[in-house]
């Protein structure tokens, strides 16, 4: 994945120069949450990086826990003289390796994973490197909460192969005492020891000293946005719409689409639910339920997608920056009138389907970069997030998320009715899918995935790419049960108590007038309220009338007749 | 071409043909039996992906809803639906219009221009994105030019396809349901941006180019739509003065001595003229700002302990301190020269040599107390020599890492950023909005007018031209010999389903999209297109690049400049729709210390005028009548503004008279002793 503004020469970015970031810190600090987290930006930015971990490197050297020398992390007393040579010979190898990534592969950025926790070894680092044209930039790690340290430790060192069999709690002990012994021996990086980043409690704050150019302060705008929070991000999109193959109609749901939303929301809650219990059973520690939040485009049938979690009461944000790919001309086209109306640019468009813009139209590329700004949100933000949007611009995020490489963009293969559950993990993201709706505006009579416009669809795009694109529909898990049946629960229960509430109500009336007649239950519909056709008011960016329980609660004001209409046509469905 | 005529089903060809006709809805609700319905057209080829909408399932309850019920909608009569159902069917696959409109071909021959090989490969935005687009007119690269597309608003597909939506919505047993819309567009309303709250409070010593920054960080974030305003001590201090003269109780002194650390009791008198400064700065944001910039020296761990801790009582305010640190002598000399030159008020009556030398000692009044932030616990950016080292610290939230990493990108070398439309284009002439058509004759005159013009101006320097990937802009800029790149980002507003229309069509076709357009522009979003506050969210990047570069020629179009020019002059949003940046005309914008300075070329070569004022009745209705139609005024805002009430620029004087109403009003600030400590201060003062 990259978003390059523009290329050089070289293929190096921004006259930059060659850059070494070397991580700095105690074990389980989150140096290669950072480490991977910048990696796949700079790449998705264009930069040739590549993470060199000591640890990892290491473990393939010698191999699990059991055969690493007593005294390989031991600080306190001298090291044997064995020992200090293998370490000495694991270090030359791998910066060897960094120096061949610069010199020989036209590498860019390397992220140097190891914990360089002496002021002596930095110095040796930095002097060895600068002293072959490479920019050195400290990247310390700190963490002054211990609660975010052993939940580190327990989620990530505990599945390492470093203890693999070991039993849970006497490994985080081991591991504990691991850090104290390293501790003990460490210093802080010093403003003059040369250019660096401190980061405290991953992006909680950060200093930088020394830190010039382009690039090197883009890092730091991405360090500053970022988060070791856990939390989980899905990407479902938006229902079928009356008019599929047009970018200006803006067209609304179909009555299918509609169908679909609710399905979606359904859907959301019940994997949400099955996911905790998948990290109750794994012995995982689960707090709080985190918050979800909605992001959908400003078209309208995305947000209408999102319209029963505003009802609900659900915090939706529209987006017109995750507007799908703009098909330009090519607007209302099918695959065969394209061919015909622009037969060299539907040829550039074969060839290349990343970069390729047809006239007036968005690359790949172009939507890449115009998503930056919601890369920089999504890293930041820290609750569960939902994004329902359209294929092209799912593929993008996914891209940067999973890190594909750009040619593979076009190809990703997303149903509508595939929930794409995605979970940053410290070395990358953990994503699945789950099929929970085979409706209308799925797929084709083939069984081939329907796409929203012809610029959004893979037909046309698969040739030139390789088979190994990904393809969540593919890969997904079924939940199509689990779904139908969250939703049925869910309007069952709201059923029950709109009864309760306007049988009460009734029954008040009753006690309180004399008045017997009353008007014939009416159908008026849910929703109603908030029709009012030919205004265009559906832009709020959020909204809430508090789901059909609430409404009916602070229902004291409306109109009985309207009041028990919405319970019938609740309890019909 | 073979597609299916409009009208006319193609059942056999149908790729739905094989699949059951049940509908969504027809299987949620199979009790109805209405099926008198004429089968759906399908359409072949663009819309396999709908399958045909039978209205069964949609008139369901139709017989049950009350008559009486006044929130009920038009009882959806069957045929009625059936109707909407097959028009939606028909509307689906009705063919791409065939276009006719402005070959480029034919345009470029009609301007008698050689066609100019175009740049494009190589110099197009990374991975040869920009390169297809690059094809020379007339090489047969695209067969048309693009016309009318699938549900412009010029046809009547559109209103028939909100037509239908309705009906459709009207009779759907969805549980849930958005309000409709239709038409070509509506108003957006701005973001939600009340919860940010943050005081910037400036540190360092006078000629440092604080207000310099603090300007500049105004003008971007106003420019995003926060709500921002600069407090500047100095000003408040120079107004007061200025008051004091006015009403004949003499000159204050304001010469070094007044800004002497030694004296207990001129320090007391500036401490309690930067509380009262930052008092207001408070009730204003608690009130309605988002950011509020303390404009001081702040030059002391005392004085930004007791800020510190006067903002810790205030629950939502965020505090984060700005330090510009200038060690360059060349940096400190050339803004007390421009100090000394500019008219400031303080040097009134003194000779350039005399208002130096007393500005060198106030500064090293200043020095001699001067701490540079090193305080670990407070959030902070702290900028050398303006930009060429930033330290940040603590720095946390959207906004201030918005803050901070736009103040990384801000450099002081001298430099300009010229700005022109393309030349006239056979769309201008035809009075269309939109499109990618090629430059009219005139057009291309400009084009071939315009690198003598430019190098006029730069001479041998270095230049760097951005234009948008569409015709217009990259014919314009085709005979200039310099780097160029083209930015997808600059691309005219979309104007949606009125892409290709003209004005006047769109008032006859929906006239009252049309005023509602009108009433705010800034505001307004075209449907399947963009709105101008779209059109800055997509520029902000763009922005932040021109930051960086130097010499910058962009070759764009009305709208984009607009929104670009708002920026660098600091223009409000209301206007920014109606900003003149007329054809044929080169913009030449300098940043200087306080503003920009601007220049306009306009090139004696015929152009229509796109201009669209700013309707006498819009004004009326959105309460602006007063607002006047934006003028080009030269070197607005490149002075330094001495008392606050330069228009656009600086502290706005109301938002002060205003704030500190509001104090007396909560009973913080009695009239009577505010200004007994004025009067005391200034009375100490003589």
């Amino acid at each position: 994945m990259a978003a390059p503004l523009y290329v050089t020469q070289s293929g190096r970015l921004w006259h930059a120069g060659l850059i070494l970031i070397v991580t700095v810190g105690l074990p389980a600090r989150g140096k290669t949450h950072i480490s991977r987290a910048l990696e796949r930006y700079l790449r998705w930015l264009g930069v040739k990086t590549r993470v060199y971990s000591l640890g990892d490197y290491r473990r393939k050297v010698l191999g699990g826990a059991e055969h690493i020398p007593s005294d390989y992390f031991q600080t306190k007393s001298p090291r044997s003289e064995a020992t200090n040579t293998l370490r000495r010979r694991i270090k030359n190898e791998i910066e060897d390796q960094i120096m061949d990534f610069f010199t020989v592969q036209g590498g860019q950025v390397v992220i140097y994973d190891a914990n360089n926790g002496s002021v002596a070894q930095r110095k040796d680092c930095l002097q060895k490197f600068e002293s072959k044209g490479v920019h050195v930039i400290f990247l310390e790690s700190m963490c002054d909460q211990e609660d975010i340290i052993t939940a580190n430790i327990r989620s990530v060192k505990l599945s390492s192969p470093d203890y693999a069999g070991w039993d849970a709690d006497k490994a985080v002990a081991d591991y504990w005492s691991r850090i104290r012994d390293q501790a003990a021996v460490y210093d802080t990086v010093t403003a003059d020891e040369g250019p660096f980043i401190k980061v405290m409690n991953v992006g909680e704050r950060i200093e930088v000293n020394k830190i010039e150019g382009y690039l090197q302060t883009r890092c730091c705008f991405f360090l500053m946005n970022i988060h070791t929070r856990p939390r989980t991000i899905y990407f479902a999109r938006s229902g079928q719409s009356l008019i599929e193959h047009s970018y200006k109609a803006d067209s609304d749901l179909s009555p299918a689409g509609w169908e679909y939303a609710e399905r979606l929301k359904a859907a959301v809650i019940a994997r949400r639910k099955a996911l905790r219990e998948e990290k109750k059973a794994r012995g995982e520690a689960v707090g709080d339920e985190n918050n979800l939040l909605i992001w959908t485009s400003a078209r309208r049938r995305a947000y209408h997608t999102a319209w029963p979690f505003v009802h609900a009461g659900y915090k939706v944000a529209q987006k017109p920056i995750m507007s799908e790919i703009n098909p330009g001309v090519w607007d209302g086209l099918s695959t065969q009138e394209a061919m015909e109306l622009y037969p060299d640019e539907w040829q550039r468009f074969e060839a290349d389907p990343y970069a390729h813009r047809a006239p007036r139209a968005e690359s790949y590329h172009d939507l890449s970069v115009r998503l930056e700004s919601v890369i920089f949100e999504l890293e930041r933000c820290q609750d569960d997030l939902l994004i329902i949007g359209h294929a092209s611009v799912i593929r993008c995020l996914l891209a940067y998320l999973v890190g594909l490489p750009p040619n593979e963009v076009p190809a990703v293969e997303i149903a509508r009715g595939d929930l794409v559950e995605v979970t940053p993990a410290s070395y990358g993201v953990i994503s699945r899918a789950f099929h929970f709706w085979s409706g209308e505006g799925r797929g084709d009579a083939k069984g081939e995935n329907l796409y929203e416009n012809f610029a959004e669809s893979t037909s046309g795009k698969g040739s030139v790419l390789p088979d190994s694109g990904v393809n969540f529909t593919a890969d997904a898990q079924n939940m199509e049960r689990e779904a139908e049946a969250e939703e049925a629960m869910d309007k069952e229960a709201k059923a029950d108590q709109l009864a309760a509430a306007v049988k009460g109500r009734v029954l008040k009336r009753l006690g309180s007038s004399t008045d017997g007649t009353r008007s014939a239950p009416s159908s008026s519909l849910p929703g109603v309220e908030e029709q009012r056709d030919g205004e265009m008011e559906e832009e709020r960016t959020t909204g809430s009338d508090g789901g059909y329980g609430e409404t009916v609660s602070d229902n004291e004001g409306r109109t009985e007749g309207s009041a028990r209409g919405r319970a019938m046509s609740i309890l019909e469905i | 071409m073979s597609m299916p005529p409009p009208n006319v089903p193609s059942k056999g060809k149908s790729p739905q043909s094989g699949t059951p006709p049940t509908s969504q809805l027809g299987r949620s609700n199979s009790s109805s039996s209405s099926s008198n319905v004429p089968a759906p057209a399908s359409a072949k080829t663009r819309s396999p992906k709908i399958k045909a909408l039978t209205p069964n399932s949609l008139i369901a309850d139709i017989k049950s809803q009350n008559p009486s019920d006044p929130d009920r909608h038009v009882a959806v009569d069957p045929h009625v639906l059936a109707e909407a159902v097959s028009k939606l069917d028909m509307i689906r696959s009705v063919p791409a219009p065939m276009s006719t409109v402005t070959s480029p071909a034919a345009s470029a021959a009609a301007s008698g221009a050689s066609s100019p090989k175009l740049f494009g490969a190589g110099a197009g935005i990374g991975s040869g994105g920009a390169a297809s687009t690059a094809t020379t007119p007339g090489e047969g690269g695209r067969l048309s030019a693009p016309g009318t597309p699938h549900f412009g608003a010029q046809t009547a597909l559109l209103r028939t396809l909100d037509e239908t939506t309705r009906v459709l919505r009207q009779s759907s047993k969805a549980p849930s349901r958005a309000p409709s819309v239709s038409g070509i567009g509506a108003v957006i309303e701005k973001p939600d941006y009340s919860e940010a709250k943050i005081v910037v409070a400036m540190v360092g010593l006078p000629a440092r180019g604080k207000s310099y920054l603090s300007n500049k960080l105004m003008r971007y974030l106003r420019w995003l739509e926060y709500n921002v305003e600069v407090f500047n001590v100095g000003q408040l201090r120079r107004s007061k003065a200025r008051d004091q003269m006015q009403s004949g109780q003499g000159k204050v002194d304001h010469s070094a001595t007044y800004f002497s650390h030694t004296d207990a009791k001129a320090t007391r008198k500036r401490e309690l003229l930067a509380e009262e400064s930052l008092e207001s700065l408070i009730t204003w944001l608690k009130k309605e700002g988002n950011v509020g910039i303390m404009d001081a020296t702040n030059s002391t761990f005392d004085r930004r302990e007791w800020i510190q801790n006067r903002i810790s009582k205030e629950p939502n305010l965020q505090l984060l301190f700005l330090e510009s640190f200038c060690d360059d002598p060349q940096v400190i000399a050339t803004n007390v020269a421009l100090k000394v030159q500019s008219g400031d008020p303080d040097y009134k009556g003194m000779s350039r040599e005399d208002a130096e030398r007393d500005f060198r000692k106030r500064i090293s009044e200043y020095e001699r107390v001067y701490q540079t932030i090193t305080e670990p616990e407070i959030s902070y950016c702290r900028i050398l020599n303006v930009g060429q080292r930033v330290t940040i610290n603590r720095i946390s939230g959207y906004l201030q890492s918005r803050i901070a990493f736009y103040l990384m990108n801000l450099h002081l070398k001298p430099r300009s950023i010229y700005l022109s439309r393309h030349g006239e284009s056979m769309y201008n002439v035809e009075g269309k909005i939109g499109g990618d058509s090629d430059l009219s004759p005139n057009g291309w005159k400009y084009a071939q007018a315009l690198p003598a013009l430019i190098k006029d101006n730069i001479g041998d320097g270095p230049l760097e031209v951005w234009t948008s990937t569409l015709q217009r802009t990259q014919q314009t800029g085709s005979f200039l010999p310099f780097e160029k790149k083209t930015w997808k980002s600059l691309d005219e507003l979309d104007a949606g389903v009125c892409d290709g229309m003209t004005y006047e069509e769109i008032e006859e076709k929906y006239p009252e999209d049309y005023e509602s357009r009108d009433e705010d522009k800034f505001n307004y979003r075209y449907r399947g297109g963009e709105s101008y506050r779209d059109v800055v969210v997509r520029l902000e990047p763009v922005i932040m690049e021109l930051e960086r570069q130097e010499n910058i020629l962009i070759i764009a179009h009305q709208a984009i400049l607009r929104c670009l020019y708002a920026y660098f002059q600091a223009r409000p949003q209301e206007e920014l729709p109606y900003i003149k940046i007329p054809l044929h005309t080169l913009i030449k914008i300098t940043p200087m210390a306080y503003g920009c300075h601007e220049e306009r070329y306009p090139l004696p070569i015929e152009a229509v005028d796109t201009h669209r004022a700013r309707p006498a009745k819009a004004k009326v209705a959105s309460g602006n009548a007063s607002v006047p139609e934006p003028e080009f005024i030269p070197d607005v805002g490149v002075k330094r503004d001495y008392f606050g009430n330069a228009h656009g620029i600086g502290l706005r004087p109301e938002a002060i008279t205003q704030a500190l109403e509001n104090q007396v009003e909560k009973g913080q600030l009695t009239p009577k002793a505010a200004s007994k400590e004025v009067e005391a201060t200034e009375g100490d003062a003589k």
